[in-house]
């Protein structure tokens, strides 16, 4: 109410009550000489009766104050000119937590990014991803599928759980007519596919039921970025025209900047399904996101999504049968595979954090025993325990959150790091970054940090007897532990929790060398993948498409350096189509029950490119083409499985997607791991030949004696002198491609493994200071015993044998936990069991070298003790 | 922490009886001191200082107003005097005191059961 006025008025006040004070002595005084005293006896009586003056008078200022605030603030510069006084421990104990929240700040900031940070369209936690779940038996271990059309316009018409439901395919068009081709990222969408996301056009119009339909005049809506980069600006861009993929559209709306969902599209066009297109039911290619109705929740959606899942498989067995819906928040497409791995990196940097926490609880304890007696005093002078532990506390949160701001800065270093690293895997239209949320984490973990440091030596004090801690001077007698327990207990915590971290790290490293050692099935040195896509309007499906081919191929094997090119519709580790197949001395089954395996269409000089080697029968020729008897290439394992007395060359098998068309297979190539080297399905695969089944994207594999980025231009020439509209990008080497596909484990191993190293250095920091104060403590105790003949090698032993002790019980304990806990990273690993005995053992052993290390110093001090010293100390 | 109040006294006690004595006229820390001590009889032992906190305490919650003066004796007092929220208070604290006085007196009554 008034505080203002009495902030103002307290100084004031407080020399009016002193005046008044003396005043009132002086009175006193006067009156007592009045009454024959001396004025001596009369000053003394005067005060006597007064009480004490300086207690008064604090006392009546205590009333203006804020005691609370006040305290606190003077709590808080008492902390810190203690943490001035003693630079060392200060340093040491800020970057140490510094590390761990650092660590804490930058890893959040990628959960953040991914898990947490709101996805860029209304009320998005009531839009749900709908997936197919194929049948298990033809798609062992994959639990999403892709929708097909057929299926999506079931779902929608059926479904009573979700307001709209929109079907959105991916794929990159080919823009022409606005300086030279380039290729951008577009979504071919349902119309209510904005209004689902509760998102509109900023200028403009979004689409209409209208423009979904077959024939009707080509729209699309640009990406702000889209919009600004080729029309200058926003209005500029309305009602032009652009050529996607050889077809002009007009320009009708353009989105919000920063609208780029999903993943970094640059432009959405309506579906407009034909109504062939519509009752294709086989193929698989939409992702279906859906809004759920208000007051419905995921649990109700799936249980009809179920529902009809099974009405849809009995009704269409042949190609329903077995599949049914996953309902799973949007955030699922955004979180990817990324999820699982940025929570157990998260797991590993909290460990780091409580590393930190211990060694700084640990350098607190030994610093406040030293200052037992001056805290005694004090809770003597009448400081309540409360107000002693809330010392305690203030200096570690002190020491945290200056830990913390240095985090932050570390962190912004780091986060750009790993932005870089993660390139690709962050082309989810996920910005890292720093920003409110990441600092109230840092914040908030930095007090959390302070009040965890400063709880165990806040609390052993406070516990701890006044008067023994007078009596005891400098702790020199044996009876006090001097919190010797409470800091074994840190060092066996931080033991076990830096081997939890190591044992993760480990696993990582080891899944990556066998992930690097595994044979992929090709040979990707010296290969320069050329990623193309021919318009369908200017190429005709079939002839002509090949023809384009088949003459850009004829002339890149003329430039200089190539040793061998050839295409495919998509290169190993990037995904592309499987297909059910029917293979001759099988029985006859509905598609639903047939194997499914990768299928590729290649052309002449693709396995020499690769260097995928012919084991049997021949390779295709430019003869194979489409007036030529339909010919097929299998892998061993195909031919292991389906014909494993038979020869495979001369049987035949059926394709789904050719159906009428019975296919021969002429030979056999060896096992390519299609989905990654860490790909765990067999590599069972079927080849097509491209010249008979064109594609219009496809990819040119050209093996090089050179090193492969050298023919970049010349290759692109070559594409040009064929059709000069071709844009050529995305232009990789193949080592790129496996590389990239690694990327995600390797991250995870350097950050584990770094994180790892962190707890290391700082367990090892702990166990040496723990040794070093056990053996100031007990110079008294080891003088005695080499003054009663104990050798050196004695008190080594008994010293070490003490950290030991600690070190196995550490171990222990981690080992225990790591078995629980590595389960977590099990879809991380390769070929490796998280409990894999070979890790467990190199990481305990290496852990108890290196504690054995950190206790190596204070116990080659121990036994240089001269007893004399010792006992003469007392 | 504080120990203001002495331990014969209940918490405001002291508080209330300065109230009680400015209603009737204002007064200065010393002229008040005298007063209680000599109504109470040096019954109650109160050191006078313990006088200052308590007045500080009225004046912080605006139940009395403190002026400078010149005393009969010539020094320069600072002369306390009620406001209207500490009359108001006082009479309060004073019908509250004799409720409880009564209650307690009853419970020490002999002869009830």
């Amino acid at each position: 109410m008034n505080w203002i006025k009495q902030v103002f008025s307290r100084g004031r006040e407080s020399g009016a009550l002193a005046e008044e004070i003396h005043a009132h002595l002086e009175e006193k005084i006067a009156e007592l000489v009045a009454n024959g005293m001396s004025r001596g006896e009369a000053g003394t009586a005067a005060r006597r009766e007064f009480g004490n003056v300086t207690l008064v008078e604090e006392d009546s200022r205590a009333i203006w104050r804020w005691t609370s605030v006040e305290n606190f603030l003077m709590d808080v510069r008492y902390g810190l000119r203690i943490l001035r006084k003693s630079p060392g421990f200060t340093v040491v104990a800020v970057l140490t937590l510094a590390l761990g929240i650092g660590a804490n700040t930058a890893i959040f900031s990628a959960v953040n990014a991914v898990l947490l940070r709101p996805l860029p369209f209304h009320d998005p936690q009531q839009v749900m991803v709908v997936w197919h779940t194929p049948p298990q038996k033809s798609f062992p271990g994959v639990d999403k599928f892709v929708v097909s059309p057929a299926n999506y316009l079931d779902w929608q018409r059926e479904n009573h759980v979700f307001s709209q439901m929109s079907a959105m395919g991916f794929g990159s068009f080919k823009v022409t007519g606005l300086g030279p081709p380039e290729s951008v990222q577009g979504r071919g969408v349902s119309a209510d596919f904005f209004p689902m996301l509760g998102v509109s056009p900023i200028a403009g119009r979004g689409f209409v039921a209208q423009d979904d339909q077959p024939g009707q005049a080509k729209v699309v809506v640009v990406s702000y970025s889209f919009a600004t980069s080729h029309f200058g600006d926003v209005q500029n861009a309305l009602g032009k025209t652009i050529k996607l993929d050889d077809k002009g559209y007009t320009v009708i709306g353009v989105m919000a900047p920063k609208f780029d969902f999903p993943f970094q599209a640059a432009l959405w066009v309506p579906n407009a399904w034909t109504d062939t297109e519509r009752a294709v039911r086989g193929n698989h290619s939409y992702i279906v996101l859906a809004r759920l109705k208000r007051g419905v929740n995921k649990t109700q959606a799936q249980a009809e999504m179920d529902t009809i899942s099974s009405r849809l498989a009995q009704q269409y067995a042949t190609d329903d049968a077995g599949w049914g819906a996953l309902v799973l928040p949007v955030r699922d497409l955004v979180i990817g595979s990324i999820g699982p791995a940025l929570l157990v990196l998260m797991g590993a940097v909290s460990f780091v954090l409580l590393i930190a926490c211990t060694n700084v609880a640990n350098l607190m304890l030994a610093k406040t025993l030293g200052r037992r007696k001056e805290l005694a005093i004090r809770s003597i002078l009448g400081a309540s325990r409360g107000r002693v532990m809330r010392q305690v506390l203030i200096e570690t949160i002190l020491l945290s959150v200056i830990g913390g701001a240095l985090a932050f800065l570390l962190a912004h270093f780091v986060v750009r790091a790993i932005a870089a690293f993660l390139g690709d895997q962050l082309a989810l239209g996920i910005e890292m970054g720093l920003d409110g949320w990441v600092l109230a984490f840092t914040f908030t973990i930095s007090i959390l940090t302070g009040v965890l440091a400063g709880l165990t030596p806040g609390w052993h004090l406070t516990k701890s007897n006044l008067n023994d801690s007078l009596k005891q001077g400098l702790g020199k007698t044996s009876s006090d532990s001097g919190g010797l327990r409470v800091r074994s207990v840190l060092v066996v915590s931080e033991v076990a929790l830096s081997l939890v971290l190591l044992m993760g790290a480990g696993l990582m490293i080891r899944t990556l060398h066998f992930l690097r050692s595994a044979d992929p099935g090709i040979d990707p040195h010296n290969v320069l993948t050329v990623p193309l896509a021919i318009s369908q309007t200017k190429y005709a499906a079939g002839q002509p498409q090949a023809t384009f081919y088949e003459s850009t191929l004829e002339l890149v094997r003329t430039l200089p350096g190539v040793v061998a090119a050839g295409a495919v519709d998509s290169v190993p580790f990037q995904g592309g189509s499987t297909q059910p197949v029917q293979v001759e001395g099988q029985p006859i089954q509905a598609m639903a029950d047939q194997p499914e395996v990768p299928v590729r269409q290649i052309s002449p000089g693709y396995l020499t490119s690769m260097r995928i080697p012919l084991e049997q029968g021949r390779d295709f020729t430019n003869a194979d083409n489409a007036g030529a008897p339909r010919v097929l290439l299998v892998s061993e394992a195909f031919a292991k499985r389906f014909w494993p007395r038979d020869n495979a060359v001369g049987k035949h098998v059926g394709l789904t997607f050719y159906p009428d068309q019975s296919f021969v297979v002429v030979g056999v190539v060896g096992n390519v791991k299609m989905d990654g080297l860490g790909s765990t399905r067999p590599a069972e695969s079927v080849y097509g030949a491209m010249l008979q089944n064109p594609e219009t994207q496809s990819v040119l594999t050209i093996r090089t004696a050179v090193p492969p980025t050298s023919l970049t231009s010349a290759v692109q020439a070559a594409v040009h002198r064929v059709d000069a509209d071709e844009p050529v990008t995305g232009v990789l080497t193949m080592e790129d491609i496996v590389d990239q596909s690694l990327a995600q484990q390797r991250l995870s191993m350097i950050l584990l493994a770094t994180f790892a190293g962190l707890a290391l250095l700082l367990a090892a920091v702990g166990i040496y200071g723990v040794q070093a104060y056990a053996v100031k403590h007990r110079v008294q105790e080891i003088g005695i015993r080499m003054a009663l003949g104990a050798q050196q090698r004695d008190v080594f032993r008994l010293v070490v044998g003490q950290g030991f002790k600690l070190t196995a019980l550490g171990i222990f304990t981690g080992l225990v936990a790591a078995l629980g806990l590595t389960r977590l990273m099990s879809s991380e690993l390769y070929e490796l069991s998280p409990n894999d005995p070979v890790t467990f053992a190199t990481v305990a052993i290496v852990l108890a070298a290196v504690a054995m290390a950190a206790c190596y110093i204070p116990s080659l001090r121990a036994t240089r003790v001269d007893p004399m010293m010792a006992l003469r100390n007392e | 922490m504080k120990k203001t109040e002495q331990r014969d006294l209940f918490p405001g006690a002291l508080e209330m009886m300065i109230l009680r004595i400015l209603k009737r006229q204002p007064m200065h820390g010393y002229a008040l001191a005298q007063h209680i001590k000599r109504c109470s009889n040096d019954l109650l032992q109160i050191e006078e200082g313990s006088l200052y906190p308590a007045l500080q305490r009225l004046l912080k919650e605006e139940l009395v107003q403190a002026e400078w003066g010149i005393s009969a004796t010539n020094r320069r007092i600072r002369i306390y005097q009620l406001t209207k929220a500490g009359t108001k208070r006082l009479e309060r604290q004073v019908s509250q005191f004799e409720r409880m006085f009564e209650g307690i007196t009853r419970v020490l009554a002999p002869g009830e059961s």
